[in-house]
């Protein structure tokens, strides 16, 4: 019995043996083979694959809360080549619905599919619409034609869509200015979009994305891009836009900003400059934005401000003990410094004036006295202290410095020192005349300008905080200089005062300097101001460029002063003064 | 001698029971192995499904994320300063005018509209992020040791 059956375990053994040795064999010739490394890298494309993943842009919000500037899904269209049918068929309907070219997407469709040529974008950026309508078109094809077995039957198989990000600004020319865009590539130009680009971008990163399930655990989180909530007020921001946009028309200025700050705290709670862009529509910025007009004029254009400047020459001479508000000052309309006479706006000789008159009838022959009296050493000191010739540090793209001559350039004379004094021969920044000027108003202390309120990352909110950027003026002075201001207006009966508020401020009309000097007629009329004098919760700079209905700052620029606080006391609910006084009393 | 062989006889157990037992023996090890197998097939096939689906729900993440963005810049079109200028004025609203009868008034405990506040700040505490219990990721290893080696929980409530 045993030998009976001996002899078929033996062959079925042999047998058995014979195959898993041929199975070995061939396993070790596939790994030792030349096409083993093709095989493990079939294999591991089917793994996974690498992918750039770009994290959400972050949105930009204003201090309320408001969106400034969020993201909306587009899509790219492309096609897998080996499935396409009828490239006729989607170059019609990629012309008809997106409006590409029918040639190009008719060259691209047709390309025959091949390991190199697997799919090709043929479209990107379309919006979610266009992107339901063709995909309605796709299925309404499928529909009518599917059943047909003609190869040349319309079809829009092989279409695929991929969704992705784009930059959206549904307050459209609101605040552009301070914004900034972000163009396809996802890098932002100009203003926030700029100067916070790394943060808002985020960091895109390339992964390897397994598709085993097993792993997926290793998949990396990619935070989404930095939020930022500006100090911007998006309702104070409509109206000086829209009061600005008034004020061109009515003077026949060029160009003009408006900027609004706290002056305690350095907010910019607004600031509205010309001209302005449809942020959703940026590429018409060439044709907006002419060589060499700055895209916000506040930060990135200096100017020579003329007599508002007048202000931080008195500071300054009060500060250093040159003068004092009762100091008289005959004014004969002719001072001489340097080899150069000094004359009056008007030509004019004033006569006996003490400091508050010099400022009230904006006296250059008297300021540049003031100055002289100071002393060039003591003078350009306090203008440095004051921030003027150096960047104030706003947290915008693009700003620039402005010129200050100081003694001992080589372009510097003694005559400076006098043209300087009413604002002449020295260029400033808007925005550097409301960080000095905050000073004035803010009892000596003087702020750095700030367009950030606070960032979001991760979940937690990081509030950015008011900065001093000096004390170039003691809070007497500061005092003093407010108090002065404040009576000029209100003897002048000038156009910038307003019912029930007490303001301060100061107006100026600059000439402009041309390659020959100053030969031309236009000017530069600007104001600056702030309130309530007693407890200044807003400082206005307004500059409206080469007026054409008045060349005068207290003509053109005072009246839109008065309307900006108009409006801002109700935005920031500031009662009138008496009120304020009552309610204070009665606290 | 003839003894010792027949005690030895008797008291040794029959070629077939030996065999028996030897089967049932590897069938034993064999169902072990099965059961093994089986268990580890199930755990890798949950594992998959469950890594499958959670695959699935980032890509669902993806979408919801687009959305949000998609809803939060529509909200922001249909509230922008312009629109809600319009509806106001509409509606008959317009905005304070110099001259305007304006009424201020001491509210006790009112406090002026502060600016928005989105996330918490960083010095707050905010709760901590969710984690698995052990029980869903220590092995049966280490469960066997925490069990075995590691003091029960009234022995632990007892020490003092």
């Amino acid at each position: 019995m045993k030998s009976e059956h001996s002899w078929r375990y033996l062959t079925l053994g042999i047998l058995l043996s014979t195959m898993a040795f041929f199975i070995i064999v061939q396993m070790v010739r596939i790994q030792v083979s030349p096409q083993a490394q093709v095989f493990r890298d079939r294999g591991s494309a089917n793994t996974g694959g690498w992918q750039t993943i770009v994290p959400p842009r972050g949105e930009i919000l204003d201090r309320w809360g408001h969106l400034l500037a969020g993201n909306i899904t587009v899509y790219e269209v492309g096609v897998e080549l080996a499935d396409v049918r009828n490239p006729s068929t989607i170059a019609m309907a990629m012309n008809a619905v997106v409006g590409s070219n029918y040639d190009d997407v008719f060259a691209t469709v047709s390309q025959p599919y091949s390991e190199k040529a697997i799919y090709r974008v043929i479209a990107d950026f379309v919006s979610e619409e266009k992107k339901s309508r063709l995909e309605q078109l796709k299925e309404e094809m499928d529909i009518a034609y599917g059943d047909q077995k003609d190869k040349n039957r319309p079809s829009l198989s092989g279409l695929i869509f991929t969704p992705h990000l784009q930059r959206s600004y549904p307050e459209k020319e609101l605040a552009s200015n301070i914004l900034g865009f972000v163009n396809r590539e996802g890098k932002g130009y100009f203003g926030v979009e700029e100067k916070f680009n790394d943060l808002l971008a985020g960091t895109p990163q390339t992964l390897w994305i397994s598709a085993d399930p097993n792993r997926v655990e290793e998949l990396p989180k990619v935070p989404d891009g930095v939020s930022l909530v500006l100090t911007i007020d998006r309702a104070i921001q409509s109206e000086i836009q829209s009061i600005l946009q008034t004020a061109l028309k009515e003077s026949g200025a060029e160009a003009g900003t408006i900027v609004v700050m706290d002056p305690q705290t350095g907010e910019i709670l607004g600031m509205a400059t010309t001209p302005l862009l449809d942020l959703n529509e940026y590429w018409h910025y060439n044709e907006i934005f002419e060589n060499p007009t700055p895209f916000n004029k506040a930060v990135s254009q200096s100017y020579e401000p003329g007599s508002v400047f007048k202000v931080l020459t008195m500071a300054t001479a009060l500060d250093s003990g040159a003068v004092k508000p009762d100091t008289p000052f005959l004014d004969t309309g002719v001072f001489e410094i340097g080899g150069v006479v000094i004359h009056n706006w008007d030509g004019g000789a004033w006569g006996p004036q003490d400091m508050l008159g010099c400022l009230q009838h904006s006296l250059n022959v008297c300021l540049a006295w003031v100055a002289s009296k100071t002393g060039a050493n003591f003078f350009y000191k306090y203008m440095q202290d004051f921030g003027i010739g150096h960047l104030t540090g706003v947290d915008l793209a693009g700003e620039v410095p402005g010129r200050l001559k100081l003694p001992g350039d080589g372009d510097w004379y003694e005559a400076d020192l006098g043209t300087n004094a009413f604002g002449q021969g020295v260029s400033v920044t808007p925005i550097q005349m409301v960080m000095a000027v905050s000073a004035l108003a803010n009892d000596g202390k003087m702020v750095t300008p700030r367009i950030v309120r606070s960032m979001i990352d991760k979940g937690r909110e990081y509030n950015t905080q008011p900065q001093v950027a000096g004390m170039p003026i003691s809070p007497k002075t500061a005092r003093a200089i407010t108090k002065m201001l404040a009576s000029s207006l209100e003897i002048e009966s000038s156009d910038a005062l307003i019912e029930g508020y007490r303001v301060a401020g100061k107006t100026g009309t600059a000439e402009i300097p041309t390659p020959f000097g100053y030969t031309s007629n236009a000017t530069n009329a600007s104001f600056v101001g702030w309130g309530p004098v007693d407890d200044p919760q807003f400082l206005v700079y307004v500059w409206l460029e080469k007026p054409t209905s008045s060349p005068w700052g207290s003509v053109v620029a005072a009246p839109v002063f008065r309307e900006v606080v108009e409006r801002l006391v109700v935005l920031l609910n500031i009662p009138p003064d008496k009120v304020r006084q009552r309610l204070l009393e009665g606290q | 001698m003839n003894d010792v062989q027949r005690f030895t006889q008797v008291y040794t157990q029959a070629p077939w029971r030996k065999q028996l037992q030897m089967i049932g023996l590897f069938l034993v090890l064999l169902i072990l192995a099965a059961l093994v197998a089986g268990i580890y097939l199930s755990v890798s096939a949950r594992t998959a499904e469950i890594g499958r689906s959670i695959q699935g729900m980032r890509y669902q993440i993806e979408i919801i994320k687009r959305g949000n963005a998609d809803l939060s810049t529509q909200l922001a079109d249909i509230t922008s300063d312009e629109v809600m200028r319009k509806r106001a004025s509409e509606l008959g609203f317009h905005p304070l005018e110099t001259g305007d009868e304006v009424l201020y008034l001491i509210v006790p405990g009112y406090s002026d509209r502060q600016p928005v506040n989105i996330e918490p700040a960083p010095s707050l505490a905010l709760p901590s992020n969710p984690s698995l219990p052990s029980d869903y990721t220590q092995s049966l290893l280490d469960w066997l040791r925490e069990r075995v080696f590691e003091p029960a929980a009234p022995l632990l409530e007892a020490k003092p």
